[in-house]
């Protein structure tokens, strides 16, 4: 706390420009010893003396920015009349001497701020500025302060200023006098902004507008590039906005501004005409009707040249749905019709009849384009967009242009012109009555709706009754449709219901890529207004579609191929509950009709692949109520087909998908049901079907179905049935490779979920080396691995010492990476209490444990066979380790996955490329290490072979390009020609995609050291 | 002459070029062994869906690798001796529209557009007599159509059609390049120029020229 003024005076000029911070500080607490009035500002004043008037001109500087720093933190009515008065005059003696200058005019940019300011001081102070201030001779810091003062005393004086012209007069004449010639942006922004206030605030602007809009218009169009490191953080943006709406904010400038803008407009650079664009809306739409009245004559043929020369960047066919082509590309085609817009509201509101003669001129003028067919995109959008600015403009525009092109042809060129044309005024129809009220009554006497029907007549023939060929037509027409329906309450619900039905027909019978994405997109929009009809007129109609046997369909005696049904079913069905559970229960129908009918295995596995495609894309958001919904209609008949015997007619792998389908839709049931459910199954499933006396692929829904049902269900016969399914697999049984695969399948969910420990501990027999029972405890072992308990670990090393057996090794390497696939019934899904017991990072765990052991026991063994088992383990085991967890461990495992590429497994191969594509791709460094060894080895792998099938030599050929992007220049080199030339063979690959690769490697090969193109 | 036949030439959009059928469905084919039902499914699911990492084709691959039967490596050992030989797979012949897919994605040195694009290369101006035999002698001709009579640039497509074929073809393939008739001033010289062993040669010891033909080549998929 500062006691005696005088005490600061030494730590403040001490620090001056050495310690601004710290000056500051001790400014601000000498302003607060005035605020408690522990002291005076004139003992301060009195205290600084001294320094005031020393000789040296920094001793002096420092003491009066003292003081002028003390003044600026003071609240505004901390001073006294008399006080403002006295540290007033004092500031004016001051301001003779140049060195203090700075200072002073802080200084008094703080006084001008004060309460108790007089008007005479206040008028001496002005008076100053316009007789004695030279903004020339000083820096910018310094006439910083000087715009400071007058945005003080504007800011102060404001009403005043309004209420005596006298006032404001010489307070203009002073801004006009401080401000001319400025060149700092910060100084520049503080003009600005204050013109902008006082031109729209004061009453006698009009006698200074020239000389203020003069002082505006000479700096545009600004730029401005920010230093790097700018304190002030001035952007362009900010100069340009600040400039635009000064300029813009009297209608006295409106005879200056519209002149001059339309002078710039002729400027070539895009971007400076962008801001005059955008300034001239901003100044259209501030000045007011009257202004335009007597401009917009000039205005509009300025634009008109704009317009109809300029070119429209983005498309106009941007299919609906898909965001247009962003970026800070400026779109001046665009602005200028903007301006058009405005201009357009602004007379419109002003007074009609100038409305209709701005219209009446512009509508002659661009009448006989129409007749010509010249510019006529442009002469739409300018009609367009004077449309857009409101009902009474819609209106006029439409009721006089649409008769001027709408015309019936059959004319491909004519009708593709008409489309196009139309859809700039539905645009404009779109921004004029989509944010009204349903109820108003203007929307339902707009003056489009007389045209409806041409309009409807004309997209549908466009859309129907011309050639396949012709799919610009027919993809414009597709998206008129959709636009059509978007616009507020212009269509009735049969009318949508026919565009519907159109799009519908269309995406079924047009095979080409646009038109589909266009009616889906389309389809995808309507279906968000209109989920109901869309149901009702394009879902059901597919779904109807669907053959229940190996018949042909058709649509409008067009033959339909029912791959395409599905595909669009599944395309447009995303996320929409009602359409993906009506499809769910209709697909499921036919599904159960089709596999009675006959042996149509193909069909029915196509329809099993639509269903889980449909479950697998719209599981997330499916809700429980979906859920109970589908159990009600989907399940019995599912379970029906997978359960009956006779009559039915399903392969495997109709089988798993549609008992996948089962397992999804129990997983989102209510946990609370889960009890009681799992009870039924196990009746339906153990006692009745008796799938544990003899092997039955019924297994399968009854896996799916116990995997779904939580963890916290009680499961009583648990040990039985893990028992009996143990035997079944393990016995004699006559059992298929799919039915067994359902039974290890339910031993891994039983002893994730329910079998206790030491139960599986008694009924494992670890010396049985059949390969069933090999099987068997791979399958428990992966249950037990995912729950990561104790059990999983002895697992997981008794199975690894299998490995070292010459007799069962392979079979056990092979069957290794069981322990880490993934399974759907084993899935994490989003929206559900995790159903079984997974461990969230269980394959990294694994991994790290598994490995270390592997590649040790691999080194230490010298049986050739053995080692080959552990490379296969661990090469296959690789596959299903996400590339991260094995980072750490690549530089050990390489060497490895190298010696498994010799291995006579094309399987192995496979996995092993593909971990080793991986890893080169990330470890440049590994890569550039085993480049020399890997380069013949792949050499070898490229030529065809027993066990290099199709998939071994891509892989191969792959590796080897990516080999030559990331191995270092001089490592690669020497190889250059071996590699050419070895691969010259492969160009005779009996598989054309190998070839093609083959080519691709070469051609990286050849260019390796080539002198660089660019 | 008074007409060109190829001057300002309709620009082709790339996804119209002419296409093999069924190109979709062979490049998601990655070669998954010969079971003639997985490949008939996964034929069937790409119908249906158009991405080749559908989890639907995943789910039905899965099942096809854990069904798959054990063979012992020792077992295949064995096989292998009499199984080199043979092989299973069907062999895809090399044909016209393999030929086009290799040039006509080759950029044009002063346009940013690619040959075929701007028909200088077209699917029916290219002949293959190839008797898919690997011991015989096959042969290509490409008939390229400039986009002007006197093109000068005629030499250098020709000599980037050239390089790309030399590289991608195997060596029993005999490519002869020419002009179409009638479609260039000096039809007989660059045709001469374009089929001349050493004077390709030559070019592609320019290593100025190597890096041009490279820029046109960067295109190629």
């Amino acid at each position: 706390m500062i006691e005696d003024p005088a005490a600061s005076i030494i730590p403040f000029i001490a620090n001056v420009g050495i310690n601004d911070e710290k000056a500051q500080e001790i400014a601000i607490g000498l302003s607060e010893g005035v605020v408690q009035r522990r002291f005076k500002l004139l003992d301060l004043v009195v205290a600084l003396k001294e320094e005031l008037l020393s000789n040296e001109a920094s001793q002096r500087q420092k003491a009066l920015h003292c003081l002028s720093s003390v003044l600026a933190e003071l609240p505004e009515d901390q001073l006294s009349k008399n006080e403002v008065s006295v540290v007033f005059s004092f500031y004016l003696s001051k301001y003779e001497d140049s060195n203090l200058i700075k200072e002073t005019l802080h200084g008094l940019s703080s006084l001008a701020k004060m309460r108790y300011m007089s008007r005479e001081n206040t008028e001496s102070l002005m008076d100053l500025l316009t007789s004695k201030y030279q903004s020339g001779s000083f820096l910018a810091p310094v006439r910083y302060f000087a715009f400071e003062t007058i945005k003080n005393i504007y800011m102060r004086n404001e009403t005043k200023l309004v209420a005596d012209n006298d006032f404001a007069d010489v307070f203009v004449k002073c801004y006009i006098h401080v401000v001319s010639g400025e060149k700092d942006p910060r100084n520049l922004l503080i003009s600005f902004k204050l013109s902008r206030q006082m031109t729209s605030t004061l009453k006698n602007i009009s006698k200074f507008k020239e000389e203020l809009f003069d002082i505006l218009f000479c700096y545009f169009p600004i730029t401005f590039k920010p230093p790097k490191d700018d304190p002030y953080k001035i952007s362009n943006a900010d100069l340009k906005l600040a400039l635009r709406s000064a300029m813009s904010a009297n209608a006295e400038f409106s005879e200056d501004a519209f002149g001059n803008l339309i002078d710039k407009l002729t400027a070539s650079s895009p971007v400076v005409k962008n801001d005059t664009l955008l300034t001239l809306k901003t100044c259209v739409d501030n000045f007011g009707g009257e202004a335009l009245v007597d401009n917009w004559l000039p205005l509009w043929n300025a634009l008109k040249f704009e317009i109809i020369h300029g070119n429209d960047e983005s498309s106009p066919i941007v299919p609906v749905g898909q965001s247009e082509p962003s970026g800070d590309n400026v779109n001046n085609y665009q602005e200028a019709l903007n301006v058009m817009k405005s201009l357009s509201y602004g007379l419109i509101t002003f007074d009609g009849i100038a409305f209709e003669k701005f219209f009446g001129h512009i509508y002659e003028e661009l009448k006989p384009n129409f007749t010509h067919d010249k510019d006529l995109k442009q002469s739409c959008c300018i009609l367009a967009s004077i449309g857009s600015a409101n009902v009474d403009t819609f209106n006029k525009v439409i009721e006089s242009s649409l008769p001027l092109f709408l015309s019936n042809t059959s004319a491909t060129a004519k009708l593709k012109l008409i489309i196009m044309n139309l859809s700039f005024f539905f645009k404009a129809y779109a921004e004029v009555f989509n944010t009204m009220d349903s109820s108003d009554e203007k929307i339902r006497s707009n003056k489009l709706l007389s045209f409806k029907d041409e309009i409807l007549m004309i997209l549908s023939k466009a859309l129907t009754g011309t050639s396949k060929v012709e799919t610009t037509l027919r993809t414009l027409a597709v998206i008129q449709f959709t636009k059509m329906t978007t616009m507020k309450d212009f269509l009735d619900k049969d009318e949508v219901a026919l565009i519907i039905q159109y799009l519908t027909e269309t995406i079924l019978t047009d095979d080409n890529k646009n038109i589909y994405c266009a009616c889906l997109e389309g389809l995808k929009t309507i279906g968000d207004t209109h989920e109901e009809t869309i149901l009702h007129v394009s879902l059901t109609r597919m779904l109807d579609l669907l053959p229940v046997s190996e018949k042909a369909i058709s649509m409008n005696s067009e033959p339909i191929e029912r791959e395409s049904v599905l595909r669009v079913l599944l395309d447009f069905t995303t996320s929409k509950h009602s359409l993906v559970n009506e499809s769910l229960i209709k697909i499921s129908s036919k599904s159960n009709s089709t596999a009675r009918c006959g042996d149509d295995s193909e069909y029915c596995f196509l329809l099993a692949s639509a269903l889980f495609t449909l479950m697998v894309n719209n599981i997330d958001s499916m809700s429980e109520s979906d859920a109970i919904l589908l159990k009600e209609n989907v399940e019995p008949l599912l379970l029906q087909l997978l359960t009956e015997d006779s009559n039915v007619f399903i392969k495997d792998h109709t089988r798993m998908l549609l008992s996948n389908v089962l397992f999804f839709i129990s997983l989102k049931l209510p946990v609370a049901q889960h009890q009681q459910n799992l009870e039924t199954y196990k009746e339906l499933f153990n006692s009745k079907l008796k799938i544990f006396e003899k092997p039955a692929h019924h297994v399968f829904p009854f896996v799916q179905l116990l995997a779904a049902a939580s963890n916290n269900c009680k499961f009583e016969d648990a040990d039985s049935i893990f028992e009996k399914a143990i035997r079944l697999i393990t016995s004699k049984h006559p059992i298929s490779e799919f039915e067994k695969l359902g039974y290890l399948e339910l031993l891994m969910v039983l002893s994730n979920k329910w079998v206790p420990e030491d139960t599986i501990e008694r009924l494992c027999d670890w010396d049985d080396l059949s390969f069933s029972n090999l099987e068997t405890l791979i399958w428990i072992g992966k249950g037990l691995i995912m729950r990561n308990c104790d059990m999983g670990l002895t697992f997981q090393e008794r199975l690894a010492d299998k490995l070292s057996r010459e007799d069962v090794g392979s079979f056990v390497a092979k069957k290794f990476e069981v322990l880490v696939t993934d399974l759907v019934l084993m899935g994490k899904y989003k929206g559900v209490p995790l159903s079984n017991n997974v461990r969230l990072l269980y394959k990294q765990k694994y991994f790290s444990e598994v490995f270390p052991k592997l590649l040790d026991q691999h080194k230490r063994t010298s049986n050739l066979l053995v080692k080959a088992n552990y490379l296969t383990a661990l090469a296959l085991t690789a596959k299903h380790i996400p590339p991260k967890v094995m980072e750490p461990y690549m530089p050990e495992f390489t060497p490895i996955l190298l010696q498994a590429l010799n291995l006579p497994m094309a399987e192995v191969k496979v996995s092993a490329l593909k971990t080793l594509k991986d890893t080169v791709k990330k470890h440049n460094q590994l890569a550039t290490e085993y480049a020399q060894s890997l380069y013949p080895v792949l050499l070898k792998l490229v030529l065809p072979g027993p066990f290099n099938d199709v998939q071994v030599r891509l892989l191969s050929l792959e590796l080897l390009e990516t080999l030559s992007a990331v191995v270092p220049i001089n490592y690669s080199q020497p190889h250059k020609n071996d590699i050419i030339r070895g691969l010259e063979p492969v160009l005779d690959d009996t598989k054309r995609i190998v070839r093609k690769q083959c080519v691709a490697t070469r051609q990286a090969f050849f260019e390796l050291g080539q002198v660089p193109f660019d | 002459m008074s007409e060109f036949i190829n001057e300002n030439p309709t620009v082709v959009q790339k996804n119209e070029l002419p296409r093999r059928k069924e190109d979709d469905v062979e490049l998601c084919f990655s070669g998954k062994g010969s079971d003639e039902a997985a490949l008939q499914r996964r034929k069937a699911l790409l119908k249906i869906d158009h991405c080749p990492q559908s989890q639907v084709l995943q789910e039905s691959e899965l099942l096809d690798r854990l069904l798959s039967k054990f063979t012992s490596p020792e077992s295949e050992w064995d096989d292998s001796e009499t199984a080199t030989e043979e092989s299973d797979e069907p062999a895809d012949i090399i044909d016209a529209q393999e030929i086009y897919d290799l040039i006509a994605y080759i950029s044009d040195p002063e346009h940013p557009l690619s040959l075929g694009q701007l028909s200088v290369v077209n699917l029916e101006d290219i002949e293959v007599r190839d008797s898919g035999n690997k011991d015989e002698m096959a042969e290509v001709i490409v008939y390229i159509t400039p986009t002007i009579t006197h093109c000068s640039l005629a030499t250098l497509i020709g000599l980037g059609i050239r390089v790309r074929l030399d590289r991608a073809l195997p060596q029993r393939f005999r490519v002869t390049i020419l002009l179409k008739a009638g479609s260039h001033q000096s039809e007989n010289q660059v045709n001469k120029q374009l089929n001349d062993k050493e004077r390709v040669a030559a070019a592609c010891e320019n290593e100025q020229l190597l890096s041009v033909v490279s820029k046109m080549l960067s295109t190629c998929q």
